[in-house]
């Protein structure tokens, strides 16, 4: 059982903060996180269910919104895929070996997180754009990339490449290279050593990152509204039709396609602390 | 199967883990490699089992050049230092890795890796654990299973990084007589590392201390603990007392007492250290011959069968450690502050002076 | 050969895996970024000047990195408060509270956008209570200030919480066995020992509300001069096709992260070496 006694054993020491310190500290603190984080998360649920529960659905169901619905699903599906990949192989290079220029390239994997999103997604215009480096030979033979979905899905795997890489490095990092040496003194090859040692023992930090590239692929705005150019039922994400409803001052309708993606930050969430927890299982009682 | 190590050297950026080691472990043999902390002995084990490239020098296998040879067939079981257990796996999972990995042409029947993994288990005393994680294991139980794990593969050379490092003073005496029947059984060329003396002396059949990246002495234990080759090997393998002194022409003059160095006959004058253990300084009250030297009793820890008695020399001051007997102590009365004379017996001397 | 690129290993796949990394980070990531050098190299420097100092521009670039900086304060503040009761307290729904701490990161940008306009705006859920006071949020700096806290807030408190749990108890026990009161230990034990874990979260917060744009433009109201942040002056030069202009502001952005990361990393590098 959880004590939630908010004066436990703590107060009799020497160290603790006398209990009418403790919950001042408590509502002050829950008071900030209310005002910035439950009554605006509490206002987008609230707002998608203002014109009632059929309206909500109907939001959802018009074609547009699907049409949204299916991009999302269909950028993430392969910006996730191909990071998953790149994130292993950088995980792998950088954490089991000892090479120059090694710290160079854990800070370029960061790299998405030091650029504005908006830039992230005006590199690609300036690429791919008609203005842009290789745009007059792409208009040639009609190939659309810029304002067409191919841009959407390249802004989507910028933006979200380092999330594997970011998960697995330290945690493979952290775990040293023994094991793996184990295995092959004891003849295993090198794709054996991978799938039966490496892998099993990231799995859940490989969940997580998995998880966490998905909810950025998904809920990804700026880069993608960049390259998007806006346009209905085609290059529209779910972000972006939630804004463009907005725009149109139909609220509940925008608030109901943001509340999918409220619904898919809070499983992200949830999947965050079940990873933890199932993490700090498998990892048993230190010894 | 024999493996030899010969002129490695191997540099870590510019820290020289090695310098010119030459290594050599018979067919059978349980051999220690004995050293403090930092003195490399890990990283030779490494390039015996070729997780690590030597800079330089060769190690040879059975007298074939290893170099082409990799980890894989080699042929070596390795216990780790800290005994990289695969903590996914059960302990039974372990010990069949080395077995299930194997390309399918060479892998036994399932059925068979199950019996030889039960085997082995039963070998180890830890049939019983087959189905926990190595997390819920205990230090030497998780030292058995990587013991186990190595032996599945039934290896030609058994390489073990500080098998009972990480162990209490009481399982580490039990483990290492074990280790030893268990050698006598199986009678696999072996070499492992250790950091204490007791647990080298005692097991192994040959020992080859290491300090600083180089091997200072190689030899049966009797050998290097009898004749040490330099004051460092002495002073490493037990407690050492050191008298400061001078030889000249084979004679030796410490203190008040001179002794025969047929050794250092060619010796001019030279400074020398003599080392001897505590339990060879015999003590006296009163001076008998003329060659005893001063000194007075400080400290007397009386328990056991062994006394041992801290002294400080009249003439120079420093101290002195000797064990004595309980009998002989009783015999001799002495008492903190008391005068005794002392002689050193089987003393061990070297030219130039100790760090 | 003395000098090797690589130490040896007896795992395999390093060719393979660092080479797919470079391929596939160049591709996605260092080629189509440096065209954004290319393209400000090309242009004349009077140009590039005068449109990257536009008043307009230096309204932004102020907006952005001020509101930013702002943000990064009131999380220097709030965060280490949140991460301490976090840390250190019990009380009911704790669990669920942590988890929704990480909210903005996981919330799409819009998302946190439309839901931040909507409860500060003047008949919102908390703007309503504000307007009487003469405080409006919405549609002004001060709304770009609440969004870039919003977006600011995990960083700081999950670079704190496990410094906070590691924190040894005897050190703060060994503190108050030498006469210190609960204020001087925290003053003069736990707050420096936070210090480190401070700064990089102030710093990772600040660095990413400089760039944010999804959760600002809903709740700025986007005045040129005013309320416009610099990643959607951006936007706005694309929208006219001024890709010259929106290449120029993003190189000033691109440049001022850049040092700014630099100006972090040696920071910290120097806190470390002091503690180490
Ligand atoms: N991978 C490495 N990179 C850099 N230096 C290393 C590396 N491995 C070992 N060293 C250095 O080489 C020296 C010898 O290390 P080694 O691990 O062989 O010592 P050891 O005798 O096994 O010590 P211990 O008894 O503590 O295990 C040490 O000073 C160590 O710092
Ligand atoms: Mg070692």
């Amino acid at each position: 059982m959880a004590d939630y006694s908010i004066i436990d054993h703590r107060m009799k020491s020497a160290t603790g903060e006398p209990p009418a310190a403790r919950l001042v500290l408590i509502v002050l603190a829950l008071s900030f996180l209310a005002v910035f984080l439950f009554v605006p998360l509490a206002a987008v649920l609230a707002g998608a269910l203002r014109d009632g529960l059929s309206a909500y659905f109907k939001a959802l169901a018009e074609p547009d919104s699907l049409a949204a619905i299916r991009l999302t699903l269909f950028a993430a599906a392969i910006a996730v895929p191909l990071n998953l990949v790149f994130g292993v192989a950088a995980a792998w290079a950088i954490a089991k070996f000892d090479f120059a220029g090694k710290s160079v390239l854990t800070a370029l994997i960061d790299l998405p997180f030091a650029v504005s999103p908006v830039i992230s997604g005006l590199i690609y215009v300036l690429l791919f754009g008609l203005q842009g480096t290789l745009g007059p030979w792409l208009a040639e033979r009609d190939i659309k990339i810029v304002f067409a979905v191919p841009g959407i899905v390249l802004a989507t795997v910028f933006v979200s490449f380092p999330f594997v890489a970011r998960e697995l490095i330290p945690l493979m990092q952290e775990q040293g290279a023994e094991e793996e040496e184990a295995a092959r003194v004891l003849g295993a090859s090198g794709f054996q050593t991978f799938w039966r040692v490496t892998l099993p023992n990231v799995k859940w930090g490989l969940l997580y990152g998995i998880i966490l590239c998905n909810a950025r692929a998904m809920g990804e705005f700026g880069a993608v509204s960049v390259v998007s150019g806006h346009i209905r039922g085609s290059t529209n994400t779910l972000p972006l039709h939630a804004e463009i409803l907005y725009n149109e001052y139909n609220f509940s309708a925008a608030f109901a396609v943001a509340s999918l993606l409220v619904l898919l930050a809070l499983a992200t969430l949830a999947a965050k602390k079940l990873v933890e927890w199932k993490s700090r299982q498998s990892a048993g009682e230190p010894g | 199967m024999s493996i030899e190590a010969r002129g490695i050297t191997k540099k870590f950026g510019g820290y020289t883990a090695l310098k010119d080691v030459c290594f050599r472990a018979e067919t059978g043999e349980l051999v220690a490699l004995l050293g403090p902390s930092g003195s490399g002995k890990t990283t030779l084990l490494r390039i015996l089992a070729g997780l690590e490239i030597p800079d330089a020098g060769e190690i040879l296998i059975h007298g074939e050049d290893a170099a082409r040879r990799n980890v894989r067939d080699r042929r070596v079981g390795f216990v780790f230092q800290h005994y990289a257990l695969f903590r996914h796996m059960t302990v039974f999972e372990n010990v069949a890795f080395g077995l299930r990995v194997r390309p399918r042409k060479l892998r036994q029947p399932e059925r068979d890796i199950r019996a030889k993994v039960h085997d082995l288990l039963k070998l180890v005393q830890l049939d019983w654990l087959a189905g926990s994680y190595p997390s819920q294991l205990s230090g030497g139980q998780r030292q058995r299973v990587a013991l186990a794990r190595a032996l599945a593969v039934e290896p030609k050379l058994l390489l073990l990084d500080e098998p009972f490092g990480a162990l209490d003073a009481k399982i580490r005496q039990e483990l290492r007589r074990w280790l030893r029947r268990l050698h006598d059984e199986l009678h696999v060329t072996s070499v492992f590392v250790t950091h204490d003396q007791e647990e080298a002396l005692e097991v192994a059949d040959r020992v080859a201390v290491m300090n600083n990246g180089q091997v200072e002495q190689a030899g049966t234990p009797d050998e290097v603990y009898r004749r040490p080759a330099n004051p460092f090997v002495y002073n490493f393998l037990g407690n050492a007392n050191f008298f400061r002194g001078r030889i000249h022409r084979g004679l030796a003059r410490i203190g008040a007492i001179e002794i025969e160095a047929p050794e250092h006959a060619n010796a001019q004058d030279c400074p020398a250290v003599g080392y001897v253990r505590p339990h060879d300084i015999e003590i006296d009250r009163i001076l008998s011959g003329k060659t005893a030297i001063e000194a007075v009793v400080r400290r007397v820890r009386a328990f056991g069968p062994l006394v041992r008695l801290e002294l400080v020399r009249r003439d120079n001051g420093e101290p002195i450690e000797a064990e004595l007997s309980a009998e002989r102590f009783e015999s001799l009365k002495l008492r903190e502050g008391e005068r005794a004379f002392v002689k050193p017996r089987n003393l061990r001397l070297f030219l130039n002076k100790p760090e | 050969m003395t000098i090797r690129l690589k130490r040896h290993s007896v795992l395999p796949g390093f060719g393979l895996a660092l080479g797919y990394t470079l391929l596939y980070l160049s591709l996605i990531a260092l080629v189509p970024l440096s065209g954004i050098f290319f393209k400000t190299a090309a242009m004349n420097w009077d140009e590039f000047w005068n449109t990257a100092t536009a008043p307009r521009a230096l309204a932004s670039y102020r907006l952005s990195f001020g509101a930013a900086l702002a943000g990064a304060l009131i999380n220097a503040v709030f965060g280490p408060l949140v991460a301490w009761v976090l840390a250190r307290y019990h009380f009911p729904g704790k669990r669920v509270v942590d988890a929704l701490v990480d909210l903005p990161f996981a919330l799409p940008t819009a998302v946190s956008g439309l839901a931040l306009a909507a409860v500060f705006s003047a008949n919102g859920w908390i703007g309503r209570f504000l307007e009487p006071l003469g405080i409006k949020v919405a549609f002004t700096p001060l709304g770009v200030v609440v969004a870039l806290t919003f977006i600011g807030l995990p960083f700081v408190v999950r670079s704190l919480c496990p410094v906070l749990e590691d924190l040894e108890k005897d050190v703060e026990e060994a503190a108050a066995s030498l006469g210190a009161n609960r204020l001087q230990i925290f003053w003069r034990v736990i707050l420096p020992s936070l210090r480190p874990a401070l700064l990089t979260g102030f710093s990772l917060a600040f660095a990413r509300a400089v760039g944010e744009y999804g959760s600002v433009i809903f709740i700025a109201g986007n005045m040129p001069m005013v309320s416009e942040i610099a990643p959607l002056l951006i936007v706005t030069k694309l929208e006219q096709y001024d890709y010259a202009g929106a290449t120029a502001i993003a190189a000033v952005m691109l440049v001022a992260s850049f040092l700014l990361l630099l100006i972090v990393n040696l920071l910290q590098w120097r806190s470390s070496q002091k503690t180490a």
